[in-house]
């Protein structure tokens, strides 16, 4: 039974756990600039297309016959405002939620004049002029104020940018440190095998057949290292979803950190390009050495 | 097939370790390299087996100025020429099968053709039984066994060996330089540095002397 000529380890060598580590690192950080770029995506589309009209009771007259008169005339500009799909006042049971966590249950805000929040969807596509929208809203209802999120979807966008950006960075620097690593471990299993390489050039082995024979060799051992690195980083994408499913908050306000699949057949990339560096690195550092014999 | 014309060969600035060499081996010939220690046997197989350059001289195989070669031809000239290395350099973790196979591999050939070839030149040497044995379990006249064998699997134009029966018995000896012979009588071109004087006496063949890195040409077989 024909062998392979470099002899295969039985035991991971100390690099080949470095490697592991590594590209473990590197595939978190795919998927961490994965979920940061669904994040920016999901921000910006679930307030993009989004108006929100704010009722304040009006000071003069009976505060409620007068706020239900203001959303009954903001409600009619908003419906015969063309490209505007949908417009609808929030219920009491909404109101009360979102003012739950600042103002406590209902014994307290029974009494208080609560502002009214009217929710509008303008139809993907359509350009709605909020300038004069926002003007016949006043005319309307004086009491109200037009909230069209363009802040918020700014901030937020900025912010999703820069979380994108920063796993980018970060994902750059790790990849930088897996590539030397593999390269690194690579240059010093050929050390290791010197005399062989000698042995063979000696025996009239083309360069071709030397390079085939050690690149191949480290192209397995890196893909198989950075393989099992990217698999433990596909767990942890996969518990942190399990988790999720499960009801449990990771981190609130964050994206859920459970990755889709084709978002994990990203985490492939990670032992193929480590495959590839090795393959690539073992190569030329084999034609290097050989350029130093007779 | 190797002719040596005024070489001389030094490492780094040290001192001529080769000096003046001059000497032809015609093609099917039979010859003994003999010579002290440190008399510079190993340092003239190196430079026959392409393992180093001169530091001066010419040095000519099979036809070819190794001056003016190009590199990309030497290694069509090295697979030419088998080597019985001292030290035998044997891959450790490959089969003695495998060992020996090797000059095949390199030379391009299918396992399935030469699977035969390998094995019936194991059983010769004597170690038909041992074919899947890897060189650290076997004892240094097996693995000397191993190295000749690897080194005439190909059938090359030019053989030459290094001690190559330094580490057996006198019986295997004898069988080891038969296995030579009838190379040498299928057209191979043999080159042998020994110490064993009852080696060289045994056969009718020519020797040259190496003295202080000077060749001394001692004995020409009569015809």
């Amino acid at each position: 039974m024909k062998r392979s000529i470099v002899p295969e380890e039985k035991a991971m060598a100390p690099l080949d756990v470095v490697i592991t580590v590594m590209a473990f690192l590197a595939a978190l950080a795919i998927g961490a600039s994965l979920i940061a770029g669904r994040a920016a995506t999901t921000w910006s589309e679930g307030l993009a297309g989004k108006l929100t009209v704010q009722v304040l009771p009006p000071k003069e007259g009976s505060p409620h016959q007068g706020l239900a008169n203001e959303v009954e005339a903001a409600l009619i500009v908003l419906r015969s405002t063309p490209g505007i799909v949908h417009a609808a006042p929030l219920s009491e049971d909404e109101l009360l939620k979102l003012v739950r966590p600042w103002l406590g249950g209902e014994g307290l805000v029974a009494d208080l004049p609560l502002p009214q929040l009217i929710d509008a969807d303008i139809a993907p596509g359509s350009e709605v002029d909020l300038r004069d929208l926002a003007m016949r809203l006043k005319e309307a209802a004086p009491d109200s104020v037009l909230d069209d999120h363009s802040h918020w979807i700014g901030r937020l966008r900025d912010l999703a940018r820069t979380l994108v950006w920063s796993a980018y960075g970060v994902l750059l620097l790790i990849a930088i440190a897996t590539a030397a690593t593999v390269s690194f471990a690579t240059r010093a299993g050929l050390e290791a095998h010197e005399e062989m390489v000698a042995l063979l050039h000696q025996m009239g082995a083309q360069a071709g057949f030397i390079a085939h024979a050690f690149e191949w060799h480290y192209f397995r051992a890196a893909l198989m290292a950075a393989g099992a690195g990217a698999a433990f980083a596909a767990l942890v994408f996969l518990v942190a979803g399990g988790l999720e499913s499960a009801g449990v908050d990771a981190v609130p306000f964050l994206p859920p950190l459970a990755l889709r699949p084709v978002e994990l057949a990203w985490l492939i990339s990670v032992p193929a390009a480590a495959g590839a560096i090795a393959l690539g690195t073992a190569r030329l550092s084999v034609l290097a050495a050989l350029r130093g014999f007779h | 097939m190797v002719r040596f014309e005024n070489v001389g060969m030094r490492y780094g600035a040290g001192p001529e370790v080769l000096r003046d060499v001059t000497f032809v081996l015609e093609a099917g010939s039979f010859t003994f390299l003999t010579g002290l220690s440190g008399a510079g046997k190993t340092t003239l197989l190196k430079l026959i087996s392409i393992a180093e350059r001169p530091s001066r001289g010419l040095v000519t195989l099979f036809g070819q100025d190794l001056a003016t070669a190009k590199r990309s031809d030497l290694p069509a000239l090295r697979r030419r020429i088998g080597v019985v290395f001292q030290d035998f350099r044997l891959i450790g973790h490959l089969s003695a099968f495998d060992n020996v196979a090797l000059p095949l591999r390199i030379a391009g050939r299918h396992e399935a053709d030469y699977t035969r070839d390998v094995e019936e030149l194991l059983a010769w040497v004597g170690l038909g039984d041992r074919m899947d044995a890897v060189p650290p379990t076997l004892s240094g006249g097996e693995q000397q066994r191993i190295a000749i064998a690897r080194a005439v699997v190909a059938k090359p134009d030019l053989l030459i060996a290094d001690e190559p029966t330094g580490n057996v018995d006198s019986e295997i000896g004898a069988r080891l330089i038969r296995l030579f012979a009838e190379l040498n009588r299928l057209g191979t071109t043999v080159l042998i540095a020994t110490h064993d004087r009852g080696l060289v006496e045994s056969a009718r063949a020519r020797e040259m002397r190496l003295v202080d890195g000077r060749l001394v040409e001692l004995r020409t077989p009569r015809p």
